[in-house]
């Protein structure tokens, strides 16, 4: 295992490399002058003041060039400024990294909570109310895009009930109790999607496994239906819903770009947004840095899981 | 089969089901009143302090929306119009302008000026017993820092281009500054009033370096106390504040204001009604909503903007060609514009670029309105009475796409084709100004306090807001003319003969101004102090009601 860790780790180098030159690129290949976008519509900076922005950026040298320069600092953690607010780009991210990630996981945990027991109930029930009842949710929780539920969870939750703050956001560990207030609606918004996807994938790899040869064996032995399902089904049933937990990691960070405006929360993708559109490029370069380490994580850890679920699985070799 | 199953997995869920609803109810039961995670600090209704009966009280936490959040909190590096609800509360300029856009020395730092010709300069006498944020004292020596900061091309301040007439500054004694000018510079004051006038501490300046941005240490009403980039600008009452009001109080009113970054028009509403926040600028959408609403009040400012303009570039054909332009420029009806996408909330302009509400602003003279007979005619005057093709820029707001769409149909109908390439607010700005890769741009436009600004910028051949860069010496000399008179009434005279030319020739096409709606609930007091010459907020006479 440390191996395959080992050489997952390293076929990740150039993934990180490849992603990271793709987005240099074609930030630069946008047409138009960079320094001129930079300066901010309605804005006017001088011919003296361009030609010193285009040279503190290096905008003048070849794209190879450039991309090499940003590479020789990020190694050593410095991603630079950002252009539009002057801020440290890299201790800008860890702050908005941090708060992406607590929406994430808040969003993860529900869809595993509310996905995982829904699909089995849907598939242990399967053609009964309640099965109709969760396929109904689940695939109105795949269709209806994120940001219209958000916008209708702040009206019904926030404006109508005036139960939960439809705004903002309150570090979880300076006010743990606001922090999760904070939390919950976005936390919803961007995690129904993920919660309908895996609540499909459990429904129908419990299907299958519950019509196995070993469940009928378990059963004959006189093994308690709750044991049969529980720990017999559930955890062969695991395996295709680890694969779409991993994938949803990149489907959350997508998501988040949305729901953080929605919510105005400071999270990574938020920023990535404006600095896309402002062609901050020192953030862009920094936040596709980070959101790809997130993925390749996510990726590998995936993979560790499988073999843990699934003894066949050998990595080693 | 199942039934086992069934009886085994009712309890596990229901559990769960109570378990996360009781969660959901115990957070829900804090509250909306607590969701700010600034309340402590003195600002409960019992820190109110009456000053007396029907006077302003002090006091009190209030809370602001606004869209944008600020690109920095240091007024001449920002590069955003959205920064000025930010710094308005930071600083003072060294002349502030009234609503008018005259300026106002009761409100400025510098108490009086004298202004001579030979050879050009402006002395400043300033206002004595004003301190920095940070403590250091407001003199001479820091207006000199001041201006000798923008100047400084790497500092990269955007007031720059405007303020490179100062050749050098002179401290002649503590409280008196000249600034030695290399042409007269009618313009200066009223440039004053914007970042160019802002005074930033040369102290905190220095320490900080590139972190001064965002601790910022000004002369201002409130003091910076915490940023959460994206989220919120949290400030306190700067409690040596030099300001009072007509009755000689201190100002500010309030201790302490929030300012939260709320960027969807829905939500910004929403959070108004919900008592999130205390006062918001209104999304058209919602203006008549609010106004039925007995819960709050509107304060309205017409002009405050240009909502909507047609900017063409003369070198881009085929709008090259002025018959073209005009065709286009009476094809257009702002009436069903401003019905259909700004739900009758604005104003048909009837004037150039610089709106009502500014002492430059003259609806007397000639201008394209909307006339499709005359469309015709210059379509045919052109040679093209069949009509055209061509290619429109806008960019991806919720106002300015679907206002294309609009265009497009009026256009149509006398047989101009256009076609809509959407962009990012700054791509659109900088291919349709720089690339020269459109003859016209569909936008909108902020309102400055000095018409040079726009002149200099947008009319100047070598404007860097003038598309085309025709050459065209005589507008050149005017638009240095005017910036160069200090008589208001003949520098009126230079602009009006300059609109002349921008808008019979549609260089600038302007569709509809703005009307700023600020709303707030009733306990909101002094709402009608609340826009200044920009339009945009000030907070320092704002006081609430317990």
């Amino acid at each position: 295992m440390p191996q395959y860790v080992l050489r997952r780790l390293l076929q990740a180098l150039p993934v990180l490399l490849i992603a990271t030159f793709l987005v240099f690129a074609l930030m630069l290949a946008i047409p138009g002058d960079p320094v001129r976008a930079l300066i901010g519509p309605g804005e006017a900076l001088d011919e003296e003041q361009i030609q010193i922005l285009r040279e503190e950026n290096h905008l003048d040298e070849p794209v190879l060039v450039q991309y090499a320069l940003w590479l020789g600092k990020a190694l050593k953690g410095d991603l630079g400024r950002s252009t539009q607010n002057q801020r440290p780009v890299a201790a800008e991210l860890r702050t908005r990294a941090l708060t992406t990630f607590q929406f994430g996981l808040a969003a993860w945990i529900l869809a595993v909570l509310i996905g995982v027991p829904a699909g089995i109930v849907s598939a242990v029930y399967r053609g009964k109310p309640v099965d109709y009842i969760a396929t109904v949710v689940s695939i109105g929780g795949v269709a209806i895009p994120n940001f219209w539920l958000g916008i209708m969870a702040i009206l019904l939750f926030g404006v109508t009930l005036g139960w939960l703050p439809t705004q903002g956001y309150v570090n979880i560990f300076e006010d743990p109790v606001q922090g999760l207030r904070h939390m919950i609606l976005p936390a919803f918004a961007l995690g129904i999607t993920s919660c309908a996807l895996i609540m499909r994938q459990s429904r129908s790899a419990m299907l299958e496994v519950l019509a196995q040869d070993y469940m009928r064996t378990a059963r004959a032995k006189g093994l308690r239906e709750r044991t049969v399902v529980w720990v017999h089904a559930l955890r062969n049933a695991l395996l295709p819903v680890i694969t779409v937990l991993g994938l949803q990691t990149g489907r959350i960070f997508a998501g988040a770009i949305v729901i953080e405006t929605l919510f105005g929360i400071p999270g990574t993708g938020q920023f990535m947004v404006q600095a896309i559109f402002a062609r901050d490029f020192k953030v862009v370069q920094g936040a596709v840095l980070l959101m790809a380490l997130a993925v390749l994580t996510a990726n590998l850890l995936t993979d560790i899981v499988y073999a843990w679920l699934d003894p066949r699985i050998k990595y080693d070799g | 089969m199942t039934r086992p199953g069934k009886r085994c997995l009712r309890p596990s869920l229901s559990v769960l089901e109570v378990a996360l609803f009781s969660w959901l109810l115990v957070l829900a039961a804090c509250g909306p009143e607590s969701t700010d995670s600034h309340r402590a600090g003195g600002s409960d209704s019992a820190a109110f302090e009456a000053i007396g009966t029907g006077e302003p009280r002090r006091g009190g936490h209030l809370r602001v929306g606004y869209a944008l959040e600020p690109t920095s909190l240091d007024a001449v590096l920002g590069r955003s119009g959205g920064d000025a609800y930010y710094w308005h509360q930071i600083y003072d300029q060294l002349v502030d302008a009234d609503p008018d856009l005259f300026p106002r020395p009761s409100t400025s730092l510098a108490q009086s000026w004298e202004i001579s010709t030979e050879p050009d300069a402006i002395t400043f006498y300033l206002r004595e017993g004003v301190t920095f944020h940070d403590g250091t004292k407001f003199n001479a020596d820091a207006v000199k820092f001041n201006v000798e900061r923008i100047l400084e091309p790497k500092t990269m301040a955007t007031p720059r281009a405007a303020m490179t007439v100062i050749e050098s500054v002179d401290v002649l004694d503590e409280f008196t500054v000249r600034f030695n000018l290399s042409r007269p510079w009618g313009a200066g004051l009223n440039m004053l009033a914007d970042r160019g006038g802002v005074m930033n501490s040369p102290a905190a300046v220095r320490a900080l370096g590139k972190d001064y941005g965002w601790n910022p240490s000004g002369t201002g009403p409130f003091k910076i106390d915490k940023v959460i980039t994206g989220t919120l600008v949290h400030l306190v009452r700067n409690e040596n504040y030099w300001g009072t009001d007509e009755s000689g109080n201190p100002l500010p009113y309030v201790d302490e204001v929030t300012i939260r970054v709320i960027r969807d028009q829905t939500v910004l509403s929403s959070a108004l009604r919900t008592g999130e926040i205390d006062i918001a600028y209104l999304p058209y959408k919602d203006v008549s909503a609010f106004q039925r609403d007995d819960r709050f009040q509107i304060e309205t400012m017409p002009g405050g903007a240009i909502a909507l303009l047609m900017a063409f570039n003369l070198a881009a054909p085929p709008l090259d060609d002025i018959n073209l332009r005009l065709a286009v420029a009476h094809a257009v009806d702002p009436e069903i514009l401003n019905k259909a996408i700004f739900f009758d909330q604005v104003i048909v302009a009837d004037a150039g670029m610089w709106p009502i509400g500014a002492w430059v602003y003259d609806n007397s003279l000639p201008r394209p309105y909307y006339d499709p007979d005359k469309a015709r005619e210059y379509l045919v005057a052109g040679g093209r009475p069949d009509g055209f093709e061509f290619t429109a820029v806008t960019y991806n707001s919720p106002i300015f796409v679907p206002a294309a769409e609009v265009v497009r149909a009026m256009l149509k109908k006398v047989g101009i084709t256009m076609k809509i390439d959407v962009l990012s607010n700054a791509a659109a700005t900088e291919r349709f100004f720089f690339g020269g890769d459109y003859p016209m741009y569909l936008t909108g436009w902020s309102r400055y306090p000095e018409p040079d600004w726009l002149a200099s910028l947008a009319y100047k051949s070598d404007g860097y807001y003038n598309a085309g860069n025709l050459e065209r010496p005589e507008i050149d000399r005017l638009v240095e003319k005017g910036a160069s008179l200090y008589d208001i009434e003949a520098r009126k005279e230079v602009y009006n003969e300059i609109n002349r030319t921008v808008l019979s020739e549609a260089w600038f096409t302007p569709l509809l101004y703005a009307v700023n709606y600020a709303a707030a609930p009733r306990k909101v007091r002094n709402l009608d102090r609340l826009m200044g010459w920009d339009g945009k907020m000030d907070l320092r006479e704002i006081w609430l009601d317990p």
